[in-house]
């Protein structure tokens, strides 16, 4: 079984970004900077309709608008639209303006339908159905273990909660889409993707083109989260109106789209009830859950893994246990996969029932954790993190925090699988002059991928990074996985460094240089003679680990006159295995942080119940975190390198939330049950809500 | 976007000239693109203002100072002189948007902007405020809304410096017609009050010249309350203005942002300052004088004890 080099200079290393300047520059092009000649702008019509029945749509006018070349319809004959934003048709033109105009021209001929977009009024069987054979709300799942009625009755402590996390939008800094070129030589799109080879498969399925004759190409992308496997229904409606205009289309969806129809994080409605021996030690659980994953119905997990359900009790250890779940179908656009689906809501309602059980049993919440938690990482990483944090100088009865402005901290965990890809490949080129290039067909979220392929290459051959001519983001070059799952960074290390391995012993059996790294590595390429040397590599066993576990601790400071919560101060301690850029490594727990604090604070999507529309289709409104909302971070990698390589992309996100939920419960000494946490929400569990003046 | 000529004034005559029917005057744009890429405003002509002659000074005077329409949030923000006199003027626009946006924005568009209410801003509802028939915040999502109005829309006013400005008692000079008019604060948003469709009192060719503000109120302040710490709409704004000798405020003056469709001001808690010893008593005081006739609605009733928040310390920062 293949190791990792016990000394290491460039794996771990701080080393910057290797296409930091590219980027910064304007150099690296995105999928929507791409400009390929004789390109069309294309734009997509969208239901008005929270459901309808669309009986005819006509584009004779929009096809007559100046600059437009081409129209297409979504899906031909009558069909039923079941949310607002659902795609109808799209057209490709000379302008922006043009398609605009043109999208205005066409002529849409509906019979509107009842529908119905909140959950709690979707779960009634008096409501308008989504989907007519069948209930809006699914059959629940029940897994059951032990006994739970009985066991309650055994316990020391019972609590008992009701939890909510609202749908929150994917919303990447760049949008969704794809600008393809269909001709007769075959399909070449530029997508904005998180799978190359993913859009590759979709297009030649959905266009009945063979695969070999479609390339996709992802230079840079500006994030996925989980919303961008496959090239989408704008992916496909560009490569028609390529073809239908004899011209390439940049099909890229505006902010507005990218609210309605590319995916959100399931909304969740947690009971739970949980009891404990008079020790601490977890006994019963019970635990009722529906969410809605949108149009996407049945308990289904529509749109890929993105579904309504949730883990529970997650990362803790209870012997008896009842857990009932369903999905709630509503008119609104479907679920997808979202940073760790499932967990961070899932978290949220774990988290938050065991600080009530903590202080019902008059325990710290931290001991109440290492006494549950299975995991000895995290048992380690709770210590750890609570001397760190300062845990004990911290952490004081809820709401016995002095004056006005109360603080409070709250801590959470989380586990996460990842691992490697086994069909992960790569290849290795060693140029006569001493160049080196690395190929392999992943692609970068915007998480450093070239990054680590240099850093592994430089290792490998003793060079520095900028030698290495990292490539990636091609179906021509060998196969690389999806970016999903955290699974890039254990797939991509592993195949590169096992080509480089290849590369280096090839190199020196036909140059008889015993050993050709570093300073001999001149003298030894120049020995290849005009012919270039490839070594192919892919994914092995012994190099990446799955299972990974971390721990969050939360500041926060509330205004109980104004609502306001401000967080202080984030520490994380996390699991990595063998970390192989540092500085990328860090970035992904502070984007995971401040993901989690737009949940925690601010995000969510509104919909109106009368006319069905989302009304925060835009930044204004749907509110993400920006610096100013952003604390002191403070990140402890716990380096394990003898693990190998482990993805941590998402972990970082599941416990942010429900931390910083703890901490505001903690300073007010009640709870706010519902995320976001709003000065609204913070009043109103304050029961300063409403009253006259 | 519908297409549009682009015109440039170089007089409030021309100005006037230049929108005809169907134009709008164009000064720093963050309101009225955002309007225009909606299709909720489309017009035939955008008359650039910034060409004016004389509006884009900040102008200090002994008993009043003059502020032009062209001057831009930014420079209220970093006018040293503006923020030893009227430090709540200099606060209320420290608020306004982003950097970005206060180095665009005007005075004049900031005053006169519309609403942000998120039904009116959704390009597929065609609500009350449109010429619709119905305020579907009402029986809706309504956490950004009024607690006060006199007619049936209930989105709120939301310039920042309105309120600011309204607790200074400025003037605000309009070009309406042939001559310049002068208007209370009050005046420049009544119509909001009465009028659904209206987002102040301005008609079609009005234009903003300058606003004047009296120093008498030595002392000023403003606050506001929003979801995130900056970048963000206040839930609700607070200015306080006044004169203070000892511990006793005169001349006082409480107005509230972003709780009505016009800058809220209660004559009656003004009053019962008027030479008293400014302290929380009082300003609570004032806090239930202001507030009493608030009508809450299904989400925004949490607004009344951000109001009552923001009063107390808007006020006490008078003292400081």
């Amino acid at each position: 079984m293949p190791s990792w080099p016990e000394k290491r200079t460039w794996i771990g290393s701080h080393a910057t970004r290797v296409d930091g300047p590219a980027k910064v520059t304007g150099a690296a092009k995105y999928a929507s900077d791409v400009q390929p000649e004789g390109w069309l702008y294309g734009m997509i019509l969208r239901s008005k309709w929270a459901k309808a029945k669309i009986t005819s749509i006509n584009l004779d006018k929009a096809l007559k608008v100046p600059g437009i070349k081409a129209a297409v319809l979504s899906r031909e004959g009558e069909r039923t639209v079941r949310y607002y934003g659902e795609e109808l048709a799209a057209v490709a033109g000379t302008s922006k303006q043009a398609c605009l105009d043109a999208l205005k021209a066409i002529e849409v001929r509906t019979t509107p339908l009842p529908f119905v977009v909140r959950e709690e009024d979707a779960r009634e069987e008096s409501s308008p159905r989504v989907w007519e054979e069948a209930p809006n709300l699914s059959k629940p799942s029940v897994n059951e273990k032990g006994e739970v009625d009985k066991a309650f009755g055994e316990c020391a402590a019972v609590v008992e909660g009701f939890y909510t996390t609202p749908v929150q939008i994917h919303h990447p800094l760049e949008t969704h889409g794809n600008t393809v070129s269909w001709t007769e030589a075959g399909v070449t799109a530029w997508a904005s993707t998180q799978g190359v080879f993913s859009v590759r498969d979709g297009l030649a399925s959905s266009l009945n083109v063979p695969q070999n004759q479609v390339r996709v190409i992802c230079d840079y992308m500006g994030g996925g989260f989980g919303s961008k496997f496959g090239p989408g229904i704008e992916g496909g409606l560009a490569a028609r109106l390529s073809k239908a205009a004899g011209a390439p289309v940049k099909l890229m969806l505006t902010r507005f789209d990218q609210a309605l129809a590319v995916g959100n994080r399931p909304s969740s409605f947690q009971k739970i009830k949980l009891g404990a021996t008079a020790d601490g030690t977890l006994h019963a659980f019970e635990f009722e859950n529906y969410g809605t994953a949108g149009i996407g119905a049945g308990g289904s997990t529509a749109g890929g893994g993105g579904g309504a359900e949730l883990r529970a009790p997650y990362i803790y250890r209870v012997p008896n246990i009842r857990v009932k779940q369903s999905a709630v179908a509503v008119n609104a656009g479907s679920a997808r996969a979202f940073r760790a689906p499932a967990c961070p809501p899932s978290s949220c309602g774990i988290e938050a029932i065991m600080d009530e059980l903590a202080v019902k049993l008059n325990m710290d919440p931290v001991e109440l954790r290492i006494k549950n938690d299975p995991s000895e990482i995290r048992q380690k990483q709770y210590r750890l993190g609570a001397e760190r944090f300062g845990w004990n100088e911290k952490y004081r009865k809820p709401g016995t925090s002095p004056g006005a402005v109360k603080t409070g901290v709250g801590c959470g965990g989380a586990s996460w699988g990842g691992g490697g890809n086994r069909r992960a490949r790569a290849e290795a080129q060693v140029n006569p002059d001493g160049s080196v290039e690395v190929r392999c067909g992943t692609q970068d979220l915007g998480t450093g991928t070239r990054t680590l392929v240099a850093l592994v290459a430089a290792e490998v051959f003793g060079l520095t990074p900028d030698k290495i001519h990292a490539q990636i983001g091609d179906t021509r070059f060998p196969y690389g996985n999806d970016s999903g799952g955290s699974t890039t960074a254990p797939s991509v290390c592993p195949a590169v460094y096992d080509a480089c391995v290849n590369a280096l012993a090839e190199l020196q059996k036909q140059t008889g240089v015993d050993d050709a790294r570093g300073a001999n590595w001149l003298a030894a390429c120049k020995k290849l003679g005009v012919n270039p040397l490839v070594a192919s590599g892919q994914w092995r066993e012994g190099l990446s680990s799955s299972g990974t576990g971390g721990v969050q601790f939360a500041e926060v400071e509330v205004d109980t006159e104004t609502g306001f919560v401000k967080v202080k101060k984030i520490t994380c301690v996390q699991d990595c295995g063998l970390v192989v850029s540092k500085l990328t490594c860090e970035s992904q727990v502070n984007s995971g942080i401040i993901i989690g604090i737009g949940y925690a604070l601010y995000e969510e999507r509104v919909m109106d119940r009368h006319t069905g529309v989302v009304l925060n289709p835009n930044f204004e409104t749907y509110k993400l975190p920006a610096l100013a909302d952003t604390p002191e971070i403070d990140i402890v990698l716990m380096d394990m390198p003898e693990r190998g390589v482990i993805g941590i992309g998402e972990p970082v996100t599941i416990p942010t939330a429900a931390a910083i939920a703890n901490a505001v419960a903690n300073a007010l000494g009640v709870r706010v049950t519902s995320l976001p946490i709003t000065p609204a929400r913070v009043l109103a569990a304050l029961g300063k809500t409403g009253g006259a003046a | 976007m519908r297409p549009f000529a682009y015109a440039t004034a170089f007089t409030p005559a021309s100005a006037r000239e230049l929108i005809a029917d169907n134009g709008c005057y164009l000064g720093g744009g963050i309101d009225l693109l955002g309007e225009m890429k909606e299709y909720i405003a489309e017009p035939k002509v955008l008359v650039n203002l910034k060409a004016l002659p004389g509006l884009n000074k900040i102008e200090p005077g002994d008993k009043v100072w003059t502020i032009g329409a062209n001057v831009t949030v930014g420079e209220l923000e970093d006018h040293e002189g503006l923020k030893q006199t009227f430090r709540g003027l200099q606060q209320a626009a420290a608020e306004v948007g982003s950097r970005q946006i206060r180095n665009v924005a005007t005075v004049g568009g900031n005053l006169a902007q519309h609403s942000r209410c998120w039904y009116y801003r959704q390009r597929d509802v065609y609500c009350l405020k449109k010429g619709g028939d119905m305020c579907y915040a009402r029986n809706g999502e309504n956490k950004y809304h009024s607690l006060f109005t006199g007619n049936t829309c209930i989105s709120p006013v939301v310039s920042n410096l309105a309120v600011a400005l309204a607790a200074l008692d400025a003037t605000v000079i309009v070009q309406r017609g042939e001559k310049p008019q002068r208007m209370t604060l009050a005046e420049l948003y009544a119509k909001a009050w009465d009028n659904p469709t209206a987002h102040h009192s301005l008609e079609h060719g009005d234009l903003i010249l300058q606003v004047e503000v009296p120093v008498q109120r030595r002392r000023s302040s403003y606050l506001q309350v929003s979801e995130k710490a900056m970048f963000d709409w206040a839930l609700v704004s607070c200015a306080a203005a006044g004169r203070i000798e000892g511990d006793k405020i005169s001349q006082g003056r409480v107005v509230l942002g972003a709780i009505s469709n016009v800058p809220h001001q209660v004559q009656a808690a003004n009053d019962l300052m008027e030479g008293k010893v400014l302290d929380e008593a009082l300003a609570d005081k004032v806090a239930g004088a202001i507030l009493e006739k608030a009508q809450p609605h299904s989400a925004n009733g949490y607004k009344i004890p951000i109001a009552r928040a923001l009063i107390r310390r808007t006020l006490m920062q008078l003292k400081a």
